[in-house]
């Protein structure tokens, strides 16, 4: 025994009489469908790092804590909102853990590009695309350049979110006697109307620490899938389409058209910027309400003040966020309702056969049903049983997500690390601090220019 | 007498700029989670208008009535036992569209402030409410009315409670388990480069060998070397040591048996390593020049007496040498204590054994939606430093001035 596995007895002794409570997750593995058969791996420690923290976290070891239990395996989870610097240390110096949950695929494939990550194999790529909606979709997703410059499936996507979403609470639209809109004019229109009512339409908020902007680009990938075909935003992803085109920009033009309207946003447009995006939908609920409609991704209830409880109890809700009403001409809207949506993917940085039985868990409806159950989780796993969702709302999402057609992925997520989860953030808060929709453009695509 | 006013007020001035946010999160800790978010700490130590909303009834109640009562800050209170709501109920906001005089063909939204006392139409009937929140709501026929949401402004009086602190302390094991790692990171941590650069500043003050004076530049030198640029070769370090570690154990040990052979290259040894490298060229320099300030003939007679260099060492230089040595290992403790980058990168990452301040920033969580148990335990962290300051804060004046004056 070394001297340093001794002190670290030392201190697992101290931390075990800290620690109370054993299996507080029993009866989470209560789920409609059962398990399969995932080999027997007693005492084999699996490590996961990821960026989950807090209640995500809590969900995570509850989902894993049934893997446990079947397999004898022991999970241990670090999550750190540093996870993007750290894992890439870990990496490098050889501390890899042996699954690293990426929230971006833009670093999970730069990673596989350097050859940190072990491809999950065309088994588990073929399942993904019979067994989740929108399956082929969701295997590109996490198939990446691997070091040889082959292309191979890295990222098994795992928890949903469904952006797309216009939250708002279902009394004070009562109160004001406000329809939902069912075209993007007319809710323009609701929008105007409130202004003139001397109510403030939009709360919108953009500042997420060294993430800052993330919020606007999603709003603006919304509306480019509004604004152009699909086909269009498949090329603007992989810069076909230039980021300075007519198309981009008007997409960044109808969105500064709400963000930068002093009388559409609570706050001023000059609050978006500075707004953490979390804080942003609360003015739903203050007394009085500061704004009456919130766009955002389908884990926001989170935040509210209660955590989620209010749409339970039907004060809050939430509308599709809907696309432009093709018949006036203005947009060409070949796709019917689009659907834009994220996922956080699991990767293999260390490999071991404990490993692949955890990945080949997380095909098993259980694993999905488990997390479904705790809240905050939505799955295009197609066998799950929706009866696990924990509230009819969420229900409502993972319908939409397993029927999903036209499906696009989060822009910023598909882009290179660079822009996707740099240029096109910090540009995009100089927008909203501003800076015309021409300049941002232009700088978004020398960036890109710049990493080709 | 100008000038001292002056400097009085200046000084007021300073203390209260230093004060403010500690009182501030104090305050905060002890107040209610909606409260903090709704309302500055200032606002909290008298009654203050805030809004809330409350919901007439429940969802289930669907009895048809004439009548019904309740009272506002029931309601409101129903669940919450910490942080009652109590005070006046001064008015509800209510909001309704009524054709528009102007417009004959559109509607236009009026909203109302009604106080206590006077009658508004909610749903169809007279609804009235009191100053301390009793509510009746009168309808011409049975009915069963649909719960309404109103926006509530009440006078409220202060409330203060300890929930927050119970919550962290006992709720779970998370912030105990960061307070007992943080002392087995932060006590060796001290230790070790305060032992070790004892002896060095010893032997660069008065003991002759060759290089002397460049090596001891090389150790100043070395204060400047940024911490950041040297996490991920000592990373790779630590990994090569734990990978060698691991084989050694799995050679000598039957650990393969239990599968424990793995030794982490993340731990509290290398958290020790990585703050003693990194404090040594400080304390090097700060007790080096403490120590050759001492008087030479004290030590000279003790060289005739017959001591040896250790003996100088233990029985002359230590004794000498507290306050300077007190005051370093404030610097150092305080620094590990506080340090956050450090033990990210290189610390152990799994949840029983994370540093107070990594524990402190999972507490902001995914969702930032913890933030009332962050100043609760971000008060807790507080007590420790200030205790070690408070306690050894003589030495800790008198070790600034060390050094600083030839033979002080």
């Amino acid at each position: 025994m070394s001297f340093t596995t001794k002190m670290l007895g030392v201190a697992a002794i101290t931390a075990a009489s800290f620690a109370y409570a054993g299996s507080a997750h029993a009866d989470v593995c209560d789920t409609p469908s059962s398990l399969g058969d995932l080999g027997n791996f007693a005492g084999e420690v699996i490590t996961l790092a990821g960026s989950m923290q807090g209640k995500d976290e809590e969900n995570l070891l509850a989902t894993a804590s049934c893997f446990e239990a079947a397999t004898g395996a022991v999970i241990k989870y670090s999550g750190s909102r540093d996870f993007a610097a750290l894992i890439v240390a870990d990496l490098q110096s050889n501390n890899a853990p042996n699954i690293a949950i990426f929230p971006q695929p833009g670093l999970a494939g730069d990673m596989a590009k350097e050859g940190y990550l072990s491809p999950l194999g065309s088994d588990l790529a073929n399942w993904m695309t019979n067994n989740y909606g929108a399956g082929s979709s969701w295997v590109d997703l996490g198939t990446y350049e691997g070091q040889d410059g082959s292309d191979a499936f890295y990222g098994f996507a795992f928890k949903q979110d469904l952006k797309s979403l216009v939250w708002y609470s279902p009394e004070q639209f009562e109160d004001n006697g406000y329809e939902i809109p069912s075209t993007m004019e007319e809710l323009i229109a609701l929008s105007d109307q409130m202004v003139a009512d001397g109510n403030t339409p939009w709360c919108i908020g953009v500042e997420s620490g060294n993430a800052t902007g993330w919020t606007a680009t999603d709003w603006m990938e919304d509306i480019m899938l509004r604004t152009a075909s699909p086909a269009k935003y498949d090329q603007w992803v992989s810069n076909e389409l230039p980021f300075n085109s007519p198309e981009v920009i008007n997409a960044m033009e109808v969105y500064g058209q709400f963000s930068r309207n002093d009388d559409y946003v609570a706050g001023g447009a000059s609050s978006v910027a500075t707004t953490f995006f979390g804080d942003a939908p609360k003015g739903l609920f203050t007394s009085p309400a500061q704004c009456l409609m919130h766009r955002q991704a389908s884990f926001i209830p989170a935040f509210f003040p209660e955590k989620g409880a209010e749409v339970e109890r039907g004060e809050a809700d939430f509308f599709y966020f809907p696309p432009f009403d093709s018949s006036n001409g203005n947009y060409l809207n070949s796709t019917g309702n689009p659907v834009l949506g994220a996922g956080t993917l699991y990767t293999i940085t260390k490999d071991s056969d404990a490993t692949r039985a955890f990945f080949q868990y997380l095909t098993e409806a259980k694993a999905h049903e488990v997390w479904m159950s705790q809240g905050a989780f939505l799955t295009a796993h197609k066998g799950a049983d929706l009866s696990a969702y924990a509230s009819a709302a969420q229900r409502k999402q993972g319908e939409i997500l397993v029927n999903a057609t036209t499906f696009r992925f989060d822009a910023s997520d598909l882009m290179p690390g660079a822009i996707g989860a740099g240029a096109f953030w910090s540009e995009m808060t100089a927008f909203a601090n501003g800076q015309d929709s021409q300049t941002t453009a232009d700088n978004i695509q020398a960036a890109w220019d710049a990493i080709k | 007498m100008i000038s001292r006013t002056l400097k009085h007020v200046v000084l007021g001035l300073i203390v209260f700029i230093w004060v403010v946010p500690f009182v501030a999160l104090i305050t905060t800790s002890l107040r209610s989670e909606i409260a903090s978010k709704t309302s500055g700490f200032w606002t909290s130590f008298t009654p203050t208008e805030l809004g809330h909303r409350f919901g007439t009834h429940d969802r289930d109640d669907t009895a048809e009535v004439l009548l019904k009562t309740g009272n506002i800050l029931d309601r409101l209170n129903v669940g919450e036992e910490d942080f009652p709501i109590a005070g006046e109920v001064n008015s509800i906001l209510i909001k309704g569209r009524v054709p528009d005089p102007e417009n004959p063909d559109k509607t236009k939204l009026v909203r109302k402030l009604v106080p206590a006392g006077e009658v508004m139409d909610v749903r169809g009937g007279d609804f009235i409410f009191q100053e301390n929140g009793d509510f009746t709501w009168t309808f011409d026929e049975p009915t069963a009315p649909k719960p309404k949401n109103l926006d509530v402004f009440i006078n409220q009086e202060p409330v203060f409670d300890t929930q927050a602190y119970e919550e962290v302390l006992f709720d779970n094991e998370h912030v105990p388990n960061a307070l007992i790692s943080s002392f087995i990171v932060t006590i060796p941590a001290t230790i070790i480069p305060i032992t070790i650069a004892a002896f060095a500043a010893y032997a660069f003050a008065w003991m002759r060998f060759p290089g002397r004076d460049w090596l001891f530049v090389i150790v100043v030198s070395l204060m400047v070397v940024p911490t950041q640029l040297a996490f991920l070769p000592i990373l790779q370090g630590f990994s090569g040591i734990a990978s060698w570690a691991t084989a050694l154990n799995a050679w000598m040990t039957d650990c393969e048996a239990t599968k424990s052979c793995e030794v982490a290259s993340k731990s509290f040894a290398s958290l020790w390593v990585t703050h003693t490298a990194f404090g040594l060229p400080l304390a090097v320099y700060l007790l080096r020049n403490y120590i050759v300030g001492l008087p030479r003939e004290l030590l000279e007679s003790a060289r005739i007496d017959g001591a040896n260099h250790l003996q100088i060492f233990t029985r002359l230089i230590v004794p000498l040498s507290v306050p300077a040595l007190a005051s370093f290992s404030i610097f150092q403790f305080l620094w590990v204590w506080n340090d956050l980058i450090v033990a990210l990168y290189i610390g152990p990452n799994n949840s029983d054994d994370l540093v107070f301040p990594i524990r402190l920033q999972q507490q902001l969580g995914t969702f930032k939606d913890q933030l009332h148990l962050l100043n609760a335990s971000a008060v807790i962290s507080m007590i420790v430093p200030v205790i070690v300051f408070l306690a050894m804060q003589r030495y800790f004046i008198r070790g600034l001035l060390a050094g600083s004056v030839k033979g002080g």
